[in-house]
């Protein structure tokens, strides 16, 4: 059964206030009204859709003080889906050069396809594990700036600078090798 | 990661927020812009060496009412569009009010004037300089805004931008006023107008950018 908006508002006030229970009991209680919001967009995309959950959750998480304590609280909370949401179309967009990017690598075998993920995994290992990974987060997973420092709990500063001493790295042992 | 597993790490960590957290966050960043504004107009152009005399009169008040009002309306519009359910704000409408009451001002100013000093009552001693002036100041204002704003969950990002744009580009002429030595309500009506609507064309362009999250 659903929480009702004064149980849910009940806990996002706790939640400000510093009670941590009352916060999970929040972030618990909107997971299924999430779920079937997204649901509801993105019909049969169950990966994406749970990944928006969590992307909200983390949001309502990080932006609380932007809740008013006398307005609805659901509205609120579907304020901060439907903006995740909209990113989420906006960056399917830009990666839509990138899925046929993977039908031009099939079409053109599989073997070949299989090396250059192997020459990057190899070329990756060539330098530090930090940058790394900022590069394969940004560069191959498609990951924002944002997004990989976040998941990376580091600075935005730091993931540009691993991604470009990095390229730089790379670069130099490419020319090595050339 | 499991849904389950975040909760448990994000209620790990669940300091106490002040209600009053997005009002004291936008009053730093205009506050601390409003300063390096200020201290960048007296340390280039410097204030009216009549000052004193200037604010026992109207058109000093005048100048001042106008654009601070502007900037307080533009200032609780952005206040209402830094929450994610806002998709538009009342507050914006209200810009009217000052725009209008200062045309009804300038009318009957125009209509006391004979028609050949018209062109002096608009473009007066310095309207190149007016509306440069109030957009460069608007700067570290809206920089003040923007950093307040790294913290808020606005939606609709190219309008959030916009008004903050504008809230920075009044502040800013209201701390032009300081300098200026203009008094016709024609004047100010159309430069330092000019001068805020570039501001909030900058915020506009600048804005969406800075305030994704």
């Amino acid at each position: 059964m659903r929480a009702s908006e004064d149980q849910l508002r009940s806990w996002m006030i706790g939640g400000l206030d510093g009670d941590a229970d009352a916060h999970a009991a929040l972030l618990r209680a909107l997971v299924p009204i999430l779920r079937s919001f997204f649901g509801r967009r993105l019909r049969g995309a169950s990966d994406d859709v749970e990944d928006l959950v969590q992307e909200t959750l983390m949001a309502i998480h990080s932006r609380r003080a932007t809740y008013r304590r006398d307005l609805p609280l659901v509205a609120w909370a579907y304020g901060v889906a439907r903006y995740k949401l909209i990113d989420h179309f906006r960056r399917a967009r830009q990666m839509v050069s990138i899925d046929g990017l993977e039908d031009i690598l099939i079409s053109e075998g599989f073997e070949e396809a299989c090396a250059a993920r192997i020459d990057i995994d190899r070329l990756l290992g060539g330098i530090s594990a930090k940058q790394a990974k900022a590069i394969r987060d940004t560069k191959v997973e498609g990951l924002s700036i944002a997004e990989a420092a976040q998941s990376q709990g580091v600075s935005e500063a730091d993931v540009k600078v691993s991604v470009h001493r990095g390229l730089k790295a790379l670069a130099a042992r490419l020319r090595g090798a050339s | 990661m499991q849904t389950e597993d975040l909760i448990r790490a994000l209620a790990a960590d669940v300091p106490p927020v002040s209600r009053f957290l997005v009002a004291r966050r936008m009053t730093i960043g205009i506050v601390t812009g409003g300063i390096a504004a200020l201290a960048g107009i007296a340390l280039t152009i410097g204030f009216r060496p009549d000052l004193e005399t200037a604010m026992r009169g109207f058109p000093f008040w005048m100048k001042f009412s106008y654009s601070l009002s502007l900037g307080l309306c533009a200032i609780m519009a952005a206040r209402h569009l830094s929450r994610p359910e806002s998709s538009r704000s009342e507050w914006l409408r209200l810009l009217i009010i000052p725009v209008g009451l200062l045309a009804a001002v300038s009318v009957a100013e125009l209509a006391l004037t004979p028609s050949q000093d018209w062109h002096a009552l608009w473009l007066g001693e310095s309207w190149k300089q007016c509306v440069p002036r109030v957009l460069l100041y608007s700067l570290p204002i809206f920089a003040g805004l923007l950093w307040a704003f790294r913290q808020f969950a606005p939606t609709q990002l190219r309008l959030t931008g916009t008004t903050a744009g504008l809230a920075a580009g009044a502040c800013s002429a209201t701390l032009y006023g300081f300098h200026c030595p203009e008094a016709s309500a024609t004047f100010v009506l159309s430069w330092y107008s000019l001068g805020i609507g570039l501001a909030g064309m900058v915020g506009a362009l600048v804005g969406p950018r800075f305030m994704r999250w």
